[in-house]
This record gives structure tokens, C-alpha cells and sequence, in this order.
């Protein structure tokens, strides 16, 4: 019986295993299609006459303006606002396109868009091992793609590259170095005092530019109702591009045109909104967030913190002045951050460099405030109600309280959820960052 | 009897079951163009050329500059490919540095048939964030060899060329990782012989030689730290550090061993002796297996160098 069952079992095969038609649903295989889809991706990016406008979106953030115009012997030659050379002077590199889960648009040597994806981190200032998670191997999906648009998705950190098709005018654009006049605008960086503010039309705007994360803070008087407005950016030749619109009113900004830097009077600038301006320094916020100051100070207290500086404090243009990276303590430990820890104790606050070994962390030396004073306009006021062991005279920690001290006081910026800028209320020419 | 040709039937239907399932044979029919197969293509340039010219018809190695994230093993670092300014600078520095000696002093049969066929460029180092380390280079099967951190290299007459970091940089990365490797290849063809073993057995590390520093190795009687991690890779550092330093080179480091007995017990001369014995079956080693004179390959392996640096 068991036997027989077993024949069964055979004789099923048989009549099974040869039905052989291949039915399918296409009418080429998938290698015939896979192969079209490869050439015509590279016959639409090779055939823009004038190349392509980029924009990369790295899946660590930030957006970063490109060129690209691509031949038909795998090579590339672009442009990149990344830094002023690379704007300046264009790069040939190669590119080729590859079937893999997906078909890939891959640039296989290195390039100027290979200079985010860098994990040295001394080329781009982005984190060890990682760079500033970017890509340039992008998977190509058909529904993505237009006549004159190409979106691609990086394979490893998911990057959004967008390609949009390049007049004749943006190339002559490229060439002539109108990139590298755009990115003039970083100059922005080197105005002596914190606060910055320019005049479009009808409107003042404080602008803030952080540059390492690529987004520019607007900041307006809406009648006295302060209105803020946060967009990352990116360059192109004609200048500065938001990646969202600032509308205002009647006023809608998509970027600055017209970058104009004056290194004689350190002057920035630009057209925008329909109207032109330059960017005047500023000693005090356009609008002072009247309860910063006290906040900045409770945090602390409530979650049972500190508040840390590495860089201590910026004076007239100069990362750290008073060179507090340079401490040591008595036993020659090496300098790991500048402290405030508001209630300390009872009775005062303590602001000190701390240092560290592999067993633990010091404070050697230092200033004891008082609790500071909260202005009704806004600032902190500090004052000193003792020291902590014996502070060398002239020396950094010495700089440093002499400048917590300055009877004007600070103004406290908040520039995210868990950091301040104490700006300096005489003359917002030196701040420190605490985080 | 009986039972015989029950057995008999039952292979007869078997047979024919056998035979009625196999179907008619067809031919392979219509093959579409699979794209990618036999490797990727692309319009060839003067790096192509020279590859093909220089390492593909002398030597039938290949190295790979554009950027295949499959021939990396862990798929999960971010690196970057090398810049094509930098392929040629970096592998005809190989070529006379690692190549050229070996061919001059054992031939090209011996070369041919023993050297690694894949060379596989990385631009940017692999860094092991977590343990702070950075991958210089890997070997697989004795035929694959990947060399990070191509972008890095400098060698005389490239533009920033530092004599005092690059030359070190050089020596210790590339041209040691191939040299290392290269010991692995012939020890594992031949394998070395076994009073090597004998000479440090008490004092090898493991995976603990991350927490040791070079000197501290040599005091054990061990060339580099990492020499001191198994019997193998002591073997190969030797060869690649014998033969990156030069003969002055590693006399140097031998007599630099400081007095007094290290942590382990061992004295000053008997690391020494210890780092003797070593070169001494090494040497050994390549006369009588490969019938290599190893001080004349020393030689030659220097004076390249010294002509890049």
C-alpha cells in the first residue's frame, strides 16, 4: 500500500513537471526592458544640450547646489557649491549607469559630490566614518522622471539628488564663474558683531546663516509681533536659493540675487523680494525674546545639568579669544569644556573650564557668580560672588570672567531646542555658545 | 529467486518513470542581452589603458578604480572611490616597490603565478568608529586585495607632497599592507618552517595586540604590535617590515630595544635574539623554498623606494 502511494507520488511529477510555455505578461523579458531603461536614463541625461541643474538633499541633512553636464563616454564634468574652488573651477570625473536591484546611476570616481559622502570628516566637517551622509550611487525609478526633471534616491543614505534641466544661459552662467560669485554670500560669516539685518523694501529682517547645516533664519516685526521663518538653502548662479519661499505679506522671497561682497567695509550684499539690500550689523535682536534669559538659566536647575561650552568665548571675530583650549590644570590634565552650572550650590553659580582624565573630570579653578539678574528688557546680568581655587592672573579663565562680568550683560539666543548664544550686550562683538 | 525479480520490476518502473519525466531537451533559446553580465563596461580611457598595458598583460592582475560597492566586504561603511588622478601615481608606486623586485630577483613565473590577480581601489580609509581603528588594507584567498585610502597617497613630485608625513604614510600603509599580504600567499602555498613557532611562543598577544604599542611589542621580541597577535601574521609582518625598513632600517630597530626586561620577563637580548632567529628563518625561507636571495630583495625593494620618496 505504502508503495503504491509512493508511485502515486511519482507519476504526479510526471505529469507536471512538463508543462513548459512561458507565459508572460510583457511582451519583451525583463532583461530587453532592463537594458532600454538603461539606455534611455543616460540617453536623457547625455542629451540635455546645456547639462543640468542639481540640488542634493544628504540623508545627513542640509541641501547643496551642483552641476553636471554628462557625454557619451561615461564621463561628467560639474560644479559644486561646496566650497569656492570647487565653484570656481569645474571637475571631470566618470559616471556610468548599472543594473542593480534597480537600475543605478552610479559616479564612479571621485567627484566634487563625493566630497559630502567623504567619512574623513576633515573634508567636509561632517561626523567620523560617515561624512555628512551623502551618496553617489542613486537608484533611478521611472515614475520619478520627466522631460526636463530627474529625481534620484541614494542607495546607502538615502539622499534625494534632483536634476532639472540647464538652459543655455545657466551653463554660460557656470563657466563665467557666476557660481563662485554666488557663494560670495558665505562672506556673510565674517561681519564682526552677532546680529544682522537687511532692509528688503518695506521690511527689516535679522538673518542668521548657519552655514554647517545649510539654513538661514529670518526673523521680522509683524507690528510688534515678532514672525520667524526657517529655510535651508542652497547656491545657484544667479545666488542664493531657498528651498522654501519666506512670504510676507505682499513679499515673497525665494532666495537672493545679485550676491555683492565688499571686503574693504565687510558688506554683504543682495536682492531679494523684489527689492535690494546690504546686510547692516546690529548690537541687539530685532526682537528680544524677553523670557531667553531666565529659561536659559531654569534649564539646568530642572533637569539637574550644566550648560557646556568647548570653544568658550568668540571676541571680535576670533573662535576662541582667550584660547581656553589651551588650559591645563595644576596636574597638566588636558582642558575639556568650559562650564556655567547655574545653582551650583545654595548660594551661587559656577563658571569654570573643566577638565579631564581617564578616571574622572576637575574643576582647578574658577568664577563663583551670584545668581544673575534678569533685566526687564531681556538680558543676564552677572556679577562675581567669589572664586574657585587660584585663578592666574591674565590668563584665560581670568579673560573669560572678566567678560561674564561686564556690567551691560548678554542677551540669550536660542538657536535650538537645547542650545543658546550669550551675546554680549554692549556691543554683540563677542559670544559664547553654550550647549 | 522470487524475490530477485521483484526487485527486478520494481527497477524497470523506476527506470521508466525516470525516463518519462526527463523532457524533451530544448536548447537555450533566445538569451536577452543580461545587462551587466561579464562585468561592467564603459568607454575606456588612459587609466584603462594603462592598467591593460602596465598590470593586466605583463602580470594578468586587474585593479579596479571605479567605484563597485559589492567588491567591498562590509557593506555597511561609507567609502568613497578613489580619484582618477591618484590610480596611476599609487599603482605604478606598487609596481616598482612590490613587483619589480620580486620579478628581478625570483622571475616572472614565480610572480605570475603566486601574486594577488584583484587589486581593488578605495579612496577614503575605512574607519571602525567604534574601536577608533582604521582599515589599511584586506586580502582575500590570497587573489583579492583591497587598499583604502588611494586619495591619501602622495608620493614625490605630487602636488603637497610632504617628504616627513607622506614617505612614512606610504611605506606603512601600502607598500607594507602589500608586502604583508604577500607573505601570506607564500607561507600558505609553503608553509614556513616550524621552529618559527618556537621562538616567541610564550609571549603572543591574540586579539588583545590592539592594546599594545609597537615598542612595547619589541621588548617582547615581537616587530610590531600586530606581529604579536599569531604565529602567521608575525611571520608576514616580519617579511614586510624587513623588507619596507631595509636591512639598516631593521638593524636600527633591533638595536633601538631598551635595556632592562620587560613586563613579560623577556631581556633586552633575548628580544633581540628572539627578532634575529626570525630573520634568520626567513631568510632561510625564501632561499631554500623559493629559491629567492632575501637581502638582495631587500635591497632592491629600498632603492625603489627611495627613488619615490
Amino acid at each position: 500500500m505504502k508503495r503504491s502511494f509512493l508511485y502515486l507520488l511519482f507519476l504526479t511529477t510526471v505529469f507536471f513537471s512538463c508543462e513548459n510555455k512561458d507565459d508572460t505578461v510583457f511582451e519583451e523579458s525583463a532583461d530587453v526592458r532592463l537594458n532600454a531603461a538603461l539606455a534611455s536614463y543616460e540617453k536623457q541625461l547625455v542629451e540635455a544640450p546645456y547639462g543640468w541643474n542639481a540640488v542634493i538633499y544628504p540623508g545627513g541633512g542640509g541641501s547643496y547646489g551642483f552641476y553636471f553636464k554628462f557625454d557619451d563616454k561615461n564621463r561628467v564634468t560639474m560644479y559644486s557649491d561646496f566650497s569656492d574652488a570647487a565653484a570656481a573651477k569645474s571637475k571631470e570625473s566618470s559616471y556610468r549607469l548599472k543594473a542593480m536591484q534597480t537600475p543605478s546611476l552610479i559616479f564612479d570616481t571621485y567627484s566634487y559630490l563625493h566630497v559630502l559622502a567623504d567619512p574623513d570628516n576633515e573634508v567636509n566637517g561632517g561626523t567620523l566614518g560617515e561624512g555628512l551622509k551623502s551618496d553617489f550611487e542613486f537608484s533611478i525609478y521611472g515614475d520619478s522622471l520627466s522631460e526636463d526633471r530627474m529625481a534620484f534616491v541614494g542607495r546607502k543614505n538615502q539622499s534625494r539628488l534632483v536634476l532639472t534641466k540647464a538652459t543655455q544661459a545657466q551653463a554660460t552662467a557656470y563657466t563665467n564663474g557666476d557660481l563662485a560669485k554666488a557663494v560670495l554670500f558665505n562672506n556673510i560669516s565674517k561681519y564682526i558683531p552677532y546680529f544682522k539685518r537687511v532692509t528688503l523694501g518695506a521690511n527689516t529682517y535679522e538673518i542668521t546663516v548657519n552655514q554647517n547645516t545649510r539654513t538661514i533664519k529670518m526673523t521680522w516685526l509683524n507690528g510688534n509681533v515678532p514672525k520667524t521663518f526657517t529655510t535651508s538653502y542652497y547656491f545657484n548662479p544667479t545666488g542664493v536659493a531657498f528651498v522654501s519661499p519666506l512670504v510676507n505679506g505682499s513679499q515673497t522671497i525665494t532666495g537672493f540675487t545679485n550676491i555683492t561682497w565688499n571686503a574693504n567695509s565687510t558688506q554683504v550684499g543682495f536682492s531679494g523680494g523684489g527689492a535690494s539690500g546690504v546686510v547692516v550689523s546690529a548690537i541687539k535682536p530685532l526682537s528680544v525674546d524677553l523670557a531667553a534669559a531666565r529659561r536659559w538659566w531654569q534649564a539646568p536647575v530642572e533637569s539637574g545639568g550644566d550648560w557646556r561650552s568647548s570653544m568658550g568665548f568668540h571676541v571680535n571675530g576670533v573662535d576662541d579669544a582667550f584660547k581656553v583650549n589651551d588650559l591645563k590644570d595644576d596636574q597638566g590634565r588636558p582642558y575639556w569644556f568650559y562650564m556655567y552650572s547655574p545653582a551650583f550650590n545654595p548660594q551661587y553659580d559656577a563658571f569654570a573650564p573643566i577638565f579631564n582624565d581617564e578616571d574622572g573630570i576637575y574643576l582647578d579653578n574658577g568664577h563663583a557668580p551670584a545668581k544673575p539678574t534678569f533685566t526687564a528688557d531681556g538680558r543676564a546680568v552677572f556679577t562675581q560672588l567669589g572664586t574657585f581655587g587660584v585663578i592666574p592672573a591674565g590668563g584665560a579663565v581670568d579673560k573669560s570672567g572678566d567678560l561674564l562680568f561686564d556690567p551691560a550683560g548678554f542677551y540669550l539666543i536660542q538657536t535650538s531646542d537645547e542650545t543658546y548664544d550669550m551675546v554680549s550686550a554692549k556691543d554683540a562683538k563677542s559670544w559664547i555658545t553654550w550647549e | 529467486m522470487k524475490t530477485i525479480f521483484r526487485h527486478f520490476t520494481h527497477c524497470i518502473i523506476a527506470a521508466l518513470l525516470a525516463g518519462m519525466t526527463s523532457c524533451k531537451e530544448e536548447g537555450l533559446g533566445n538569451v536577452d542581452d543580461i545587462p551587466g553580465l561579464g562585468g561592467d563596461v564603459w568607454a575606456e580611457g588612459p587609466i584603462d589603458k594603462w592598467i591593460q598595458d602596465s598590470l593586466v598583460a605583463p602580470y594578468n592582475i586587474s585593479a579596479k578604480y571605479k567605484w563597485d560597492q559589492f567588491e567591498f566586504g562590509n557593506m555597511t561603511k561609507n567609502l568613497v572611490p578613489p580619484d582618477e588622478s591618484q590610480v596611476i601615481p599609487l599603482l605604478s608606486t606598487i609596481k616598482k616597490a612590490w613587483t619589480t623586485p620580486y620579478v628581478e630577483e625570483a622571475g616572472k613565473v614565480f610572480y605570475n603565478k603566486y601574486s594577488p590577480k584583484f587589486f581593488i581601489l578605495s579612496g577614503s580609509n575605512e574607519y571602525n568608529v567604534e574601536s577608533g581603528s582604521i582599515t589599511l588594507g584586506t586580502a582575500e584567498g590570497g587573489r583579492k586585495v583591497i587598499l583604502f585610502g588611494v586619495n591619501l597617497f602622495k608620493i614625490k613630485g605630487m602636488q603637497g607632497y610632504d617628504p616627513g608625513r607622506d614617505s612614512s604614510f606610504v611605506k606603512d600603509w601600502f607598500l607594507h599592507t602589500i608586502h604583508h599580504e604577500f607573505g601570506h600567499i607564500l607561507h600558505q602555498t609553503v608553509f614556513y618552517p616550524v621552529e618559527y613557532k618556537n621562538i616567541s611562543k610564550a609571549y603572543y598577544q591574540g586579539g588583545n595586540w590592539i592594546n599594545w604599542s609597537d615598542a612595547a611589542a619589541r621588548r617582547d621580541g615581537f616587530i610590531t604590535a600586530y606581529s604579536s597577535s599569531s604565529f602567521d601574521e608575525d611571520f608576514v609582518e616580519m617579511i614586510a617590515m624587513m623588507l619596507t625598513e631595509g636591512r639598516a632600517g631593521f638593524d636600527k630597530i633591533v638595536n633601538s630595544i631598551p635595556e632592562g626586561t620587560s613586563p613579560s620577563g623577556v631581556t633586552k637580548a633575548q628580544a633581540q635574539a628572539a627578532l634575529r632567529q626570525k630573520e634568520a628563518i626567513i631568510v632561510a625561507y625564501y632561499k631554500n623554498t623559493w629559491k629567492i636571495d632575501f637581502y638582495s630583495l631587500q635591497t632592491k625593494v629600498r632603492t625603489s623606494m627611495n627613488k619615490l620618496f
